[in-house]
């Protein structure tokens, strides 16, 4: 890897694929700057949803973001899985290759969940050695996104934002900051988002997440389901002052609307990066 | 100090089979018991399967009704676990599990219209190919014909369903009332297949079903020849065959 740290462009505001909106983006004009894909859904033999795909690839930047590499799982690293995930890279040309810092199962088995990691020395050399491991099968850094979480463990010698930062130094992999993350684990676990923002090396964040989530009184739940709520926008443009401009994505999972309601919404993000910064201000109006 | 593997191992088994010594190992937050928080991944787990299973079986679901459904859901998820880093394949084994397993092996509908469905969302997703054209065949010479052989392209799949799940299917599809289950005396011999990039099916009669079969096999087009000899008025046999190839080639059911 390189010596001097060179952050990949900064994309400007993206959206998730999802195959809702093929037809509306493949026969309109979007106001998306780029789309970010799930990369497992084009791990296909072939047909439409890569024939899709390649369309859109041919109009927008796309990126590359995985649900299944568990790369803090005891379970080997899946080899058959990174050469498809190598494969798709081949096929589209991401950005760049993101997945969450957590494990999806052992022993074979997936959960199909972004399961929870303790904060521990163990755990981080373990993560560390996968990471690289990764990269120099990918040919590439990765950037691994923050998840969501709903228990913390007695085990753990230090904070998410330490293991965090500890974890992108000696990996030398790119971070993806999902701010509605940061949020939900901040209630669900008591801990002030802000020290959290404050606790991750500037110069790794990539990439920023945007997502809505479930109010349930005592924990939140990371669902995708719903429109960004207030605290998180307060929050993003926090973050925006501290990182800069940063690729930022909406992401929606579940209850999705009309492809136009995303551009509204996505236009939010605009809105406060413009305030915010001048950068991006300037980038709007050219 | 537990170690990462335990813990995983722990943390899997209560998420899998709910045991709870995991639970040593969690705190509470000061808002709520470990008991719920860990509870969220159990009761994520369940969910996010039924949710596959709902994207890949939509008229399986239509068919069942949303309680029936999840009690067979739920049925599957206790028996199946995933292997695959794809969600998409999770569902592979369904079709497989409602004909074997009591209550649903009773109501043959139901391991029908999951293996249709199954073979529709393989078409939609299977490899791609080169299609044989009539023009490939044409230029075949006629001496070489005997030895030709074929293959079915990767999307095609072949189905015997003992039901009327294709009209079943088709009315669901159509947002109608569809007809009553009935259990056939002959097979309904369906062929699942992609056209221009959409899953596409339609029947077959049995001499066309057998010489697909037959083909799929690697019997060559004498043998095919042959077979539809043996089975109805010999003269026209080779022009049956014929047929049969050139509707075949048309619906881009087979590869190059």
């Amino acid at each position: 890897m390189d010596e001097q740290l060179q952050k990949p462009e900064f994309l400007g505001f993206g959206l998730g694929l999802r195959p809702d909106h093929y037809s509306d983006i493949l026969d309109g004009e979007p106001d998306v700057d780029w789309f970010e894909i799930i990369a497992e859904n084009y791990m296909v033999e072939g047909g439409r949803p890569l024939y899709n795909l390649d369309r859109i690839a041919e109009r927008f930047p796309l990126v590359q973001h995985g649900v299944s590499l568990s790369i803090a799982s005891t379970a080997p690293l899946n080899m058959d899985y990174l050469k498809d995930l190598k494969a798709l890279a081949r096929r589209i040309e991401p950005k760049w290759i993101s997945d969450h810092l957590c494990w999806t199962g052992v022993h074979g088995i997936n959960l199909h969940d972004l399961l929870p990691v303790p904060y521990t020395e163990e755990a981080l050399d373990h993560i560390v050695e996968r990471v690289k491991r990764v990269q120099d099968f990918l040919e590439r850094r990765i950037t691994l996104e923050n998840v969501s979480s709903y228990v913390t463990f007695k085990s753990s010698e230090m904070t998410e934002w330490e293991f965090i930062t500890e974890l992108a130094n000696r990996a030398d992999c790119w971070l993806l900051l999902d701010v509605n993350n940061v949020f939900v684990s901040a209630f669900n676990h008591g801990f002030d988002p802000m020290d959290f923002l404050n606790g991750v090396p500037p110069e790794r964040v990539v990439q920023f997440h945007l997502a809505g989530h479930e109010h349930n009184d005592t924990y939140i739940i990371d669902t995708h389901d719903h429109d960004v709520c207030d605290e998180v926008w307060e929050l993003y443009a926090k973050a925006l002052k501290i990182f800069g401009p940063v690729s930022t994505l909406l992401e929606r999972d579940d209850n999705i609307p009309p492809l136009e309601d995303l551009e509204a919404e996505l236009r939010i993000a605009r809105d406060i990066g413009a305030k915010t910064l001048p950068e991006i201000a300037m980038a709007a109006t050219q | 100090m537990i170690s990462l593997k335990e813990l995983q191992d722990e943390f899997q088994r209560a998420v899998l089979q709910g045991e709870t010594e995991v639970l040593d190992e969690i705190n509470s937050s000061d808002k709520e018991q470990r008991e719920v928080l860990l509870g969220v991944y159990q009761n994520a787990y369940g969910l996010r399967l039924i949710e596959f299973i709902e994207n890949d079986y939509e008229k399986l679901g239509l068919l069942l009704g949303d309680d029936q459904f999840e009690i067979m859901v739920r049925a599957y998820i206790a028996n199946t676990v995933s292997h695959s880093p794809n969600a998409r394949h999770y569902g592979d084994r369904l079709p497989e599990f409602l004909k074997t397993h009591e209550p649903f092996s009773n109501a043959p509908v139901l391991g029908d219209m999951a293996s249709f469905e199954w073979a529709l969302n393989k078409a939609f997703d299977a490899a791609d190919a080169e299609f044989m054209t009539l023009e490939d065949l044409a230029s075949v010479e006629p001496e070489n014909w005997p030895d030709l052989n074929f293959a079915p392209h990767p999307s095609t799949t072949r189905l015997d369903l003992a039901t009327n799940v294709q009209d079943i299917w088709q009315a669901l599809d159509d947002e109608t009332t569809p007809p009553a289950i009935e259990v056939l005396d002959e097979p309904d011999r369906v062929i699942v297949f992609r056209r221009d990039l959409s899953s596409m099916y339609r029947s077959m009669d049995y001499e066309e079903a057998m010489l697909w079969d037959e083909m799929s096999r690697g019997v060559n087009f004498a043998g095919l020849n042959e077979l539809s000899a043996t089975y109805a008025d010999e003269d026209e046999a080779s022009m049956r065959v014929a047929g049969y190839l050139k509707g075949w080639i048309e619906g881009q059911m087979l590869a190059a």
